[in-house]
């Protein structure tokens, strides 16, 4: 670049025609109508041939040393034109212009936005990048500051004064030119010099006549004027037909050239040659060598008054004493004839014939002077000057930058009336900066010649974006937001053409922006835009990629989408577009559910996972994969090769899509027409598809989702319509159903956005980790997943279960209904049945259908014997319920089968049903299929139910029941109903009549209750085989007062007792039966006056159980001391003898080896052992042992207190004060089951009360045992005795 | 405290991760759109200054009319980006050394994905908290 001549660059050429010698051209009328027949002006005429590319002429300025020019260019302007041009004109013009440019470039702007491309713009020059009518513009805005008074090179050198011919006396004529009032205002006002070199030419129409009347015209004009000033040119030699130049000079000097127009018709080859021949003796005969003298010899003027230390002194001096002179902006006028005025046509005149040092020091001598005038349009006329004069002799670029931004700002300064000019020198400073490659810099100088005209600055902003990037590293970033700032000024005035033009280009820098804000802005703005103009196709397509603005505001969002479905409408058509934005489908959300051998009851069943299905259905169709070879062949039976690659699907029956659709938006949506696109096409034989809709070809797949309003009769799609709230997402189930047999497709879905714009989405998966379905097994291409194989309609089996609560109370015991129809003319057999948890959910009887709940659960008056059988049975086959044989399906009555439910535990209560059948017609595909049901309960905790079992100390075989009833629940009440016992032979009563334990019959919500019953061996004593068939014999107690109306529920019914199993089971409790272990169920009630709000239908019967309550708490035997309370004894006469029995009873089925062993009290610790037990321990009494009562605790207290004093003496010899009188060890076989009497003898040495429990049974139990596998049940134990007192009184 | 000033974080990959305008001036719809302009095309200053300096606090770069662009260059070359209209060096020097001790931390956190949106609420309000104190 350094080597760069300054001359050849833009900027260089920009000067050389800009910064040249202006001719004043004067004119009569009569030239000009003979050039008019031209179709041009006088001026027009001359102006192609003003410049010269090789004139070389010598040049010989200030100094003695010749130089030669080669470029030259003359201005020619008419004396008119000579002023300050008119503003308003020039920005019309410029607003034309532009304006034309706009449509041209829309025009040819093709769809697709202009790719920058790194390589191919870094090749290119600038200019082909940058529209053309940049060029002009900037011309224009230079031009338009042309004529200032306050710079020399617009003056005119030489005055050119054309004369015709025909006109009457043209000395006169010229004279008249003359005429001051002809003449511009620079020349009249002082500030140029009025001598000014004039020309007179002599224009011969050479259709008016012959040369000869020109030529004595010239010879007169001649003496008149002086012979080298005066000039004839003869045109419109071409008489006889128009010429059409091959080359037209004037086209390019010409702005509105029309083709039609023929200019220079009537000038042949000679008039050209002699306009040539014309001009150029002009420039290098007058001009140049006028110009050469005025230089010399103003030159010399100068050096006379300024040059030499002397006359800078007198000048500073001088210029000092009018400092205070007028302060007018434009500083003190300076006259023609002032130094000041003189120095700067000699620098002006210097620069146009290039002596470039002569006119830069010229410059710097007058720059200083107009700044101590503070003249500043002048001295920055004269920087900018300086600048030029700089770069043009390549001189220091540092300096030319400085004066170029002096003179800029100090143009700006200046306000309006260095508005022009400082446009002018920015144009000039940014070539300058271009010409050395600093675009980035020339950039800023446009950002900053942007002036109040919105329609220039936007002009500007664009250029600056072009600089951007061009400038290297190129500022794509920069050149977008350039473009962006300029299209908005474009659209201010109104040239929204242009607007679009630059969006347009700026989208290529954002396309695919992450920065959204940016995207959001760019893309309304172009869609509005085009909206305007009509383009609505192409506004809805830009429209569409805002939509999902979810981090713009609301209202922002309102505005978005309210614009865009206006634009839509106005369209007038419907869009289908495939990437519409709103609203957002969750891809990975889509879960297809279709039904094979596989139907479900519920959406809730389809969701299950298929594993836990298969785990149970398993056992039901084990019949039907028995019959395979191996499990390699799992479906080639039954599906063909071919067929096995897709899914089966029914005719008939639905498949079902569940797809989530997701709104960004804080504004809700409306979306109707939700529907899947389908293709459904009919197989012939050897898989030769039928097409019943288009082909498969991936260029017509479009079609298919364009297409999908024509009627389909080989399927039918479901249609949903719904409103999406702000940020809202739906599950939408869509559901596509085959009528015919065939291969179905799932495409895609599509929907309607507010009702008139329609979005497509293809299901399309390339990833196949998005594949949530994953119902099959093997390996197959993620779309084959929306393939469906169509087979023809089989029976469909339709189930549900009655009366099924959503909410229960723990405990609740409800009947309920299976309800099976088959809507289908085919009938189903072999049913069958299982159930996920029995524990919940079990299977009835088909004769409990007839009876009435809860009446059947009560006890009947007739025998309960045959229902424990059945009841029995069914526990017994825990695995699959058959359906009775001979059970079929069909037609419109509907098959009942009764479900028992009970409530078990409080929480989530999942239920799952499989229910399994068989086509009769064995011809089709599928030969079987299960029905999968699934039901959810929540169960809240209702009773909290706990038992104590005591033994009596009163009565052997006897046990003491203590009962916790606490209501859980905040508001309910209950009645505490029935108390059952199941168990071998016990019989339970109670204690106290119930209206003491519940006066008022009912357990509040929150309350607690504790009551007792006493346990009872019941009298029949059966044998140990017996017990075994009749599993449990039970004793049931009320626990309401006796009503007429209240029954007894009977806890051997079928539903009951097999409840009563499950939750044995749920313990883990071995089915083996133990005499020792009752079972209590309790029964209760709600309050029939509670009305409760949280369900619909309130339970009627609630069954509490509790399994396995061991009455055996010390090991296999029980026993009772029995004998005297309180005696009289004379122990004045001798010790008292006291026989006491011990019952002993063995509850266990083995034989039982007793030990027991006495053994008497040790002095005096026995005693007060039993002293103080005495105190501590409460009496016994008929009532039992959990009452305190004060009253008998005193009297025991008291009457201790009296007896103590013997003791005590006695205790003083040391003497035990008794000791057991029998044998010290007894021991003893009993039999299973069976009680044994031992008599036992104690002898008393004084009065007291005495424990007697110093004595131990020890038991074994044969280790034989068959059968007994619980490894932790005692085989042998040891148990201290039960506390017993013993009163003896001394008689009186 | 500036009246405007609009923070971002744009990733080594250019993408903006982190969002806030941080200013006191009441908000405007338009201005969020103007100075994503302002600082998206400043980043084309950035790349060529980040490699000049060896100071990750680049000071400003970049002006549009009265509002200036002050960026820091982390060492992984993500960018914290400030536009503002206050003269507040020394305020804006701290400003960005504790938001990018911040932002180290979010990075330390193994759920978090270097270059994805910073979405931490607790980020955010340090972020504002930090704006108050310096800017």
């Amino acid at each position: 670049m350094t080597t760069m001549d300054p001359s050849t660059t833009p900027l260089g050429q920009m000067l050389l025609d800009e910064i040249s010698p202006v001719i004043m051209l004067l004119s009569t009328p009569a030239v000009e109508d003979s050039s008019l027949k031209n179709n041009l002006s006088f001026l027009q005429i001359l102006s192609p041939f003003s410049s010269f590319n090789n004139i070389d002429v010598p040049v010989r300025t200030a100094s003695d040393q010749p130089y030669r020019i080669h470029k030259f260019k003359l201005r020619l302007f008419y004396a008119s034109d000579v002023r300050n041009p008119d503003l308003k004109v020039a920005k019309e013009r410029l607003k034309r212009v532009i304006t034309e440019a706009g449509e041209k470039v829309f025009t040819e702007l093709t769809s697709d936005a202009p790719e920058i491309d790194q390589h191919k713009k870094l090749d290119s020059s600038e200019y082909i990048n940058t529209p053309s009518w940049f060029q002009f513009v900037n011309k224009e805005l230079v031009r338009v500051a042309s004529f200032s008074d306050h710079e020399a090179f617009d003056h005119p050198v030489a005055c050119l004064l054309a004369v015709s011919s025909k006109d009457e006396k043209p000395v006169n004529r010229f004279v008249d030119l003359l005429n001051s009032n002809n003449l511009p205002s620079l020349l009249n006002d002082g500030a140029m010099d009025p001598k000014i070199l004039k020309l007179y030419l002599l224009v011969h129409d050479n259709q008016d006549g012959s040369v000869e009347r020109a030529s004595r015209i010239l010879t007169e004009m001649r003496s008149a004027f002086g012979t080298s000033n005066c000039l004839l040119l003869c045109i419109n030699s071409s008489s006889d037909a128009p010429i059409k130049h091959e080359e037209n000079p004037w086209a390019s000097y010409i702005s509105d050239a029309s083709p039609s127009q023929d200019h220079g018709c009537l000038l042949n080859i000679d008039d050209i040659n002699e306009i040539k021949d014309l001009m150029q003796n002009l420039s290098s005969k007058h001009i140049i060598p006028n110009m050469e003298q005025k230089i010399r010899v103003l030159n010399q003027q100068v050096s006379a008054t300024r040059k030499g230390f002397r006359n800078q002194i007198k000048n500073l001096w001088w210029r000092k004493g009018k400092e205070d002179g007028a302060d007018s902006p434009n500083g003190p006028m300076y006259n023609y004839n002032s130094t000041e005025s003189q120095i700067r046509v000699l620098g002006d005149y210097a620069f146009m014939l290039r002596d470039y040092e002569l006119a830069l020091s010229n410059y710097r001598l007058i720059s200083t002077d107009y700044k101590i005038d503070k003249a500043w349009k002048r001295y920055a006329g004269v920087q900018e000057m300086m600048g030029l004069t700089y770069f043009m002799s390549d001189q220091s670029r540092k300096e030319a930058e400085y004066c170029m931004e002096h003179a800029f700002n100090t143009y700006l300064k200046l306000g309006s009336l260095g508005q022009q000019n400082a446009t002018r020198c920015g144009l000039w400073w940014i070539e300058m900066l271009k010409a050395r490659d600093q675009y980035k810099e020339a950039a800023s100088v446009y950002f900053r010649i942007c002036g109040e005209d919105i329609l220039h600055s936007a002009v500007m902003l664009e250029q600056a974006s072009y600089c951007y990037l061009l400038s290297k590293p190129s500022m794509l970033r920069k050149y977008g937001f350039h473009l962006v700032l300029s299209g908005e000024q474009y659209k201010k005035c109104d040239q929204v053409k242009h607007a679009i033009r630059t969006y347009r280009s700026a989208l290529s820098v954002f396309k695919g922006t992450t920065w959204s804000y940016i995207g959001d802005h760019v893309h309304f703005h172009i869609g509005q835009w085009y909206a305007s103009l009509g383009m609505y196709d192409v506004a809805v397509k830009h429209m569409m990629e805002i939509l999902a603005c979810s981090h713009q505001s609301k209202s922002t969002q309102e505005l978005f989408l309210g614009d865009f479905l206006q634009i839509v409408e106005k369209a007038g058509q419907t869009f289908e577009v495939t990437k519409l934005q709103l609203p957002v489908i969750n891809i990975s959300s889509l879960k297809v559910i279709f039904e094979d051998y596989r139907t479900f009851g519920s959406p809730s069943s389809a969701n299950t996972s298929e594993g836990l299905w298969r785990s149970l259905e398993e056992e039901m169709i084990q019949s039907f994969s028995a019959a395979k070879t191996n499990w390699l062949e799992l479906q080639s039976k039954l599906v063909s090769r071919k067929h096995s690659q897709s899914n089966v699907c029914v005719a008939g029956e639905a498949v079902k899509v569940n797809i989530e659709f997701k709104n960004p938006l804080q504004i809700s949506i409306p979306i109707s027409g939700v529907r899947l696109i389908c293709k459904h096409s009919t197989i012939t034989d050897e898989g030769s598809l039928d097409e019943n809709k288009s082909s498969l070809e991936d260029d017509n797949s479009v079609d298919h989702f364009k297409d999908m309003n024509s009627d389909n009769s080989s399927f039918l799609v479901s249609d949903v319509d719904f409103l999406l709230g702000g940020g809202e997402t739906t599950l939408v189930q869509l559901s596509v159903t085959p009528r015919v047999e065939g291969t179905l497709e799932i495409l895609g879905v599509r929907w309607k956005l507010s009702g008139t714009i329609v979005g497509f989405h293809k299901f399309e998966f390339s990833l196949p980790k998005n594949i949530v379905k994953a119902r099959r097994k093997g390996k197959r291409s993620p779309n084959d997943k929306f393939k469906f194989m169509v087979i023809k309609s089989i029976p469909k089996l339709q189930a549900s279960i009655n009366l099924l609560p959503g909410k229960a109370y723990a405990g609740d015991l409800r009947q309920l209904v299976l309800e099976l129809k088959n809507p289908s003319e085919f009938p189903v057999k072999n049913l069958k049945m299982k159930v996920s948890d029995p524990r919940f959910l079990i299977i009835g009887n088909q004769g409990d259908m007839k009876s009435e709940f809860p009446a059947c659960l009560t006890k009947k008056t007739d025998s309960s014997v045959q229902t424990d059988a059945q009841a029995n049975n069914s526990i017994l086959s825990d695995t699959v319920f058959l359906f009775p044989e001979g059970t079929s399906v069909q037609g419109e009555t509907p098959f009942l089968w009764p479900l028992w439910f009970r409530a078990a535990v409080p929480g989530e209560i999942s239920l799952y049903l499989s229910i399994y059948y068989e086509m009769e017609d064995i011809s089709s595909v599928i030969k079987y299929r299960t029905l999968r049901l699934h039901y959810n309960v929540q169960v809240l905790p209702s009773l909290d139910v706990s038992f104590q079992i005591s033994p009596s100390r009163l009565r052997i075989q006897e046990f003491l029941v203590r009962l916790d009833v606490v209501n859980k629940t905040s508001s309910e009440c209950f009645q505490v109903y029935q108390l059952s016992s199941i168990g071998q032979n016990w019989k339970v009563s109670l204690l106290q009549p119930p209206d003491t334990i519940f006066p008022s019959q009912s357990l509040m919500a929150g309350q607690a209750v504790s009551c007792f019953f006493t346990l009872k061996k019941s009298n029949t004593l059966s044998t140990f085989e017996d017990n075994i068939s009749t599993m449990s014999v039970t004793s049931d107690v009320r626990l309401v007062p006796q009503s007429s109306e209240d029954l007894v529920y009977n806890v051997n019914s079928a539903p009951l007792v097999n409840f009563h199993h499950y939750e044995r089971l749920q313990q883990e409790l071995s089915h083996e039966v133990d005499l020792n272990t009752i079972d209590f169920v309790l029964i209760s009630r709600p309050l029939k006056s509670n009305n409760n709000l949280g369900f619909s239908d309130p339970p009627h019967v609630m069954s509490h159980h509790a399994s396995h309550s061991s009455t055996a708490s010390t090991g296999p035997i029980s026993w009772l001391l029995d004998g005297p309370q309180t005696l009289h004894h004379d122990f004045s006469e001798s010790f008292c003898e006291i026989d006491l029995k011990m019952h002993l009873y063995n509850s266990s089925i083995a034989t039982v080896f007793v030990r027991i062993d006495t053994s008497d009290p040790v002095g005096i610790s026995g005693q007060t052992n039993s002293f103080d037990a005495v105190q501590s321990a409460t009496p016994d009494n008929q009532a039992g042992w959990h009452d305190v009562s004060t009253v008998n605790e005193l009297k025991v207290t008291t009457s201790n207190a009296l007896e103590t004093q013997p003791g005590k003496a006695l205790s003083l010899e040391g003497v035990s004060p008794y000791i057991w009188s029998g044998s010290g060890s007894t021991n003893l076989h009993i039999e299973p089951l069976s009680s044994a009497e031992i008599p036992l003898q104690i002898c008393m040495f004084s009065p007291g009360t005495y424990d007697l429990s110093n004595y131990t049974l020890s038991w074994n139990l044969p280790s034989k045992v068959p059968g007994d596998s619980n490894e932790t049940k005692q085989s042998s134990g040891k148990c201290q005795g039960y506390k017993y007192y013993l009163t003896v009184l001394q008689s009186a | 405290m500036a009246t405007t000033a609009c923070f971002i974080i744009v990733s080594r990959n250019d993408i903006p991760i982190y969002e806030a305008e941080v200013g006191v001036a009441a908000k405007r719809e338009d201005a969020a759109q103007l100075h994503q302009f302002i600082l998206h095309a400043a980043l084309d200053v950035v790349q060529d200054l980040a490699w000049t300096t060896s100071a990750m606090y680049l000071k400003s770069v970049d002006r549009f009319n009265e509002l200036v662009v002050s960026v820091y260059v982390t060492a992984g070359h993500t960018r914290l980006m400030l536009l503002h209209d206050s003269r507040n060096d020394d305020g804006i020097k701290s400003f960005f050394q504790e938001v990018h001790e911040l932002y180290i931390k979010t990075l330390l956190n193994p759920l978090y994905l270097p270059g994805s949106r910073i979405t931490s609420s607790h980020f955010d309000t340090k972020v504002r908290a930090l704006a108050r104190k310096y800017l």
